[in-house]
């Protein structure tokens, strides 16, 4: 499967997307989503061939959802961007296409699904099904849908899910006109494999999670073609090995406080066998100064054991986050946070509100600032890609 | 203890059936009449309901949002309740998985459609708003007799119903109120009137309940419930329609999974 989407799969979203719209005004679809409109400007001039200083982008999400018979449902979940500038970030896909099947204490889904697995806030190490559409933003928010095949077992004390994952997806890069991205583009037509199999390799994956009164806990193991795409030099083309992870997520929820950990171990015979965490805490104050107002601090570590070979900007970084709830009638909030680099001192800035405006229409901004880069190898790249974001949101 | 034998039995049963032990304290009378009240609703299984909340600032602009939710009976425990928002828009499909609990914690966890996430939250927050409304989250969460502790305050009447005034003083220590005074309808034993008083133990909001239907001849619910907060003029109403008892819940639809199922 290629990442750029072809015919097949433009005319499958936007069939599923125009059909469906007039379809779901029946009673039998629930449905959500939104149309949004997004402005980005940025502050230096581009150390490569994309030289705009703005650019605007039109994106459409939408989660159709109906019953089949008794125990079945299905979802459908189009999504598409078109963007000014870049044709990587011009493109369609759907994250999901699931039609599941639920038993007493068994579900069967098949097709293309999207999981979440962590507990964390600044990275989600554990959460390998599927490929980020990095395309779509720095927080790896965005996914392509995945093709699966998952069983979900439902014991009184939790959930055993597994899955198998026929045919995978290439991570999304921004293009040669595309903002923010590094100096270089990557070559993503030309990715390789470490399985002659390619993109068709089988993956398998499992976790099992529960809870007690205090605890929220998660074991998971993956086996086949890593999600994290080694990039050649001078090549620039991906390259994707095969790994095994093993991964463990924990959430201590105590009062105000809420205690995290994700810790991964990832080996395979084109990589350096490494472990991973993160952890930290978040801790919230209600009604600050006698107002509505709820602060949340987000203080959260992350590290690698590879260091600097690691190829991961987050091999020993700090997270510290505040994130103010205003709690008024138009659910005011925002976010600022930085994120340090304990060995080189790189520091990226960011800042998020959100508003509703009216009933059905949201505000966003966003900027992030790539400050004092200049001992980080990857960061650095992104020194001049600082940015601001405003996007305008109507959702039904 | 020893056991009685049955003549001293009969003669303490006799003694206690004929004279009064000693007056009834009015926290004895309040604690009484509540555990009476809430026993009313004991047996209730399972209820769904859907629920429109319309907030009302001071210059009058109305903002609304449609939620629905689904409480399962616990017994000897508190609730099991998922909340579901439909409006505004933005929210949709946002849902959330509460186990309340007497004197524990709460155990919360929060459904984010967009993520695909069940994100488990803390319960601590008893004081916010519940949706930036004025309801406070303790104001609409499972009531519990243990949650407060109670005296009665005498009797009064409201629009011509005679009431119970019962004062109830939270156990909670991050509760936002020093107390609640409630007024019972004596016949129904159900509020009809509730004010909170904040920290500083002044009226900070009164509930207004009116509407009060019967359902499968025993549950009392109201079908309006209209908070009004006496210190900013702000104020939020409740409308509840679609009221339905034993529908067939279990604990398999409380479930993070449920969660995730929500539509």
């Amino acid at each position: 499967m290629t990442r750029s989407p072809s015919i097949s799969s433009l005319l499958a979203s936007a069939t599923a997307l125009g059909l469906l719209l007039p379809v779901a005004a029946s009673a039998e679809w629930s449905y959500r989503g939104d149309i949004s409109l997004q402005l980005q400007a940025f502050t230096d001039s581009a150390q490569h061939s994309a030289t705009q200083s703005a650019n605007s982008s039109f994106s459409g999400n939408a989660e159709f959802n109906r019953a089949i018979g008794e125990n079945g449902d299905i979802t459908i979940s189009p999504f598409f961007r078109v963007d000014q500038h870049d044709d990587q970030r011009t493109h369609v896909d759907l994250r999901e296409l699931l039609y599941r099947h639920s038993f007493e204490t068994l579900e069967i889904s098949a097709g293309l699904g999207k999981v979440f697995w962590g507990v964390a806030e600044s990275s989600n190490i554990v959460d390998i099904i599927n490929q980020r559409d990095a395309v779509e933003g720095l927080d790896a928010e965005n996914k392509l849908g995945q093709p699966m095949v998952n069983l979900l077992l439902l014991p009184d004390w939790g959930e055993i899910n597994l899955y198998v994952l026929p045919g995978f997806r290439e991570r999304t890069f921004a293009g040669k006109d595309g903002r923010p991205r590094a100096p270089f583009v990557i070559d993503t037509d030309n990715a390789e494999y470490e399985d002659s199999s390619k993109a068709s390799h089988v993956d398998f994956a499992a976790r099992i999670n529960g809870a007690t009164n205090e605890w929220d806990w998660g074991i998971s193991a993956f086996s086949g073609t890593g999600r994290e795409p080694l990039i050649g030099v001078p090549s620039l083309r991906p390259f994707y090995p095969q790994i095994s992870q093993f991964g463990f997520d924990v959430q201590g929820t105590f009062d105000s406080w809420l205690l995290k950990l994700e810790s991964i171990y990832q080996s395979g015979k084109t990589i350096d066998n490494h472990s991973r965490f993160v952890t930290g805490y978040e801790y919230s104050f209600y009604g600050i100064a006698d107002s509505a107002i709820d602060l949340g601090i987000v203080h959260e570590f992350l590290y690698d054991d590879r260091q600097q070979r690691s190829g991961n900007a987050f091999q020993n970084d700090m997270l510290l986050g505040l994130r103010f709830a205003f709690n008024d009638e138009q659910s005011t909030d925002a976010l600022v946070g930085v994120i340090k680099d304990l060995d080189g001192g790189a520091t990226i800035l960011t800042a998020e509100a959100n508003r509703r405006i009216g009933e059905s229409f949201k505000l966003t901004f966003e900027a992030i600032v790539w400050a004092d880069a200049n001992n980080d190898l990857i960061l650095n790249s992104f020194q001049q890609e600082d940015y601001v974001l405003l996007e305008l949101g109507y959702f039904f | 203890m020893k056991l009685l034998t049955p003549a001293v039995a009969a003669v303490v049963l006799a003694f206690t059936a004929t004279t009064p032990i000693h007056a009834q304290t009015p926290e004895e009378l309040g604690l009484e009449i509540v555990t009476k009240a809430n026993a009313q609703d004991d047996g209730f299984g399972d209820s769904t309901s859907s629920m429109i909340m319309t907030l009302v600032n001071r210059s009058g602009k109305k903002n609304v949002r449609r939620i629905r939710s689904r409480v399962l009976e616990v017994a000897n425990d508190g609730d099991k309740s998922m909340t579901i928002f439909d409006e505004p828009n933005d929210v949709k499909g946002t849902a959330s998985l509460t186990y309340s609990h007497a004197t524990e914690a709460d155990e919360q966890w929060l459904y984010l459609p967009a993520l695909k996430r069940v994100k488990r939250i803390s319960s601590k927050n008893k004081t916010g708003a519940f949706m930036g409304s004025e309801f406070a989250f303790e104001d609409i969460g499972s009531q519990e007799v243990e949650k407060y502790t109670y005296k009665h305050l005498g009797e009064d009447e409201i629009d011509g119903v005679p009431v119970h005034v019962i004062e109830s003083v939270p156990a909670y220590k991050y509760s936002g109120y020093t107390r609640l005074v409630g007024y019972m309808d004596k016949e129904k034993l159900v509020n009809v009137k509730v004010e909170y008083f904040d920290r500083k133990n002044a009226l900070l909001k009164v509930l207004t309940m009116s509407g009060y239907q019967q359902y499968k001849d025993k549950f009392w619910r109201a079908d309006k419930l209209e908070m009004v907060n006496k210190q900013t003029g702000k104020s939020t109403t409740l409308e509840f329609s679609d009221y339905q008892f034993g529908t067939g819940l279990a604990d398999k639809d409380f479930s993070s999974n449920a969660l995730k199922k929500i539509r």
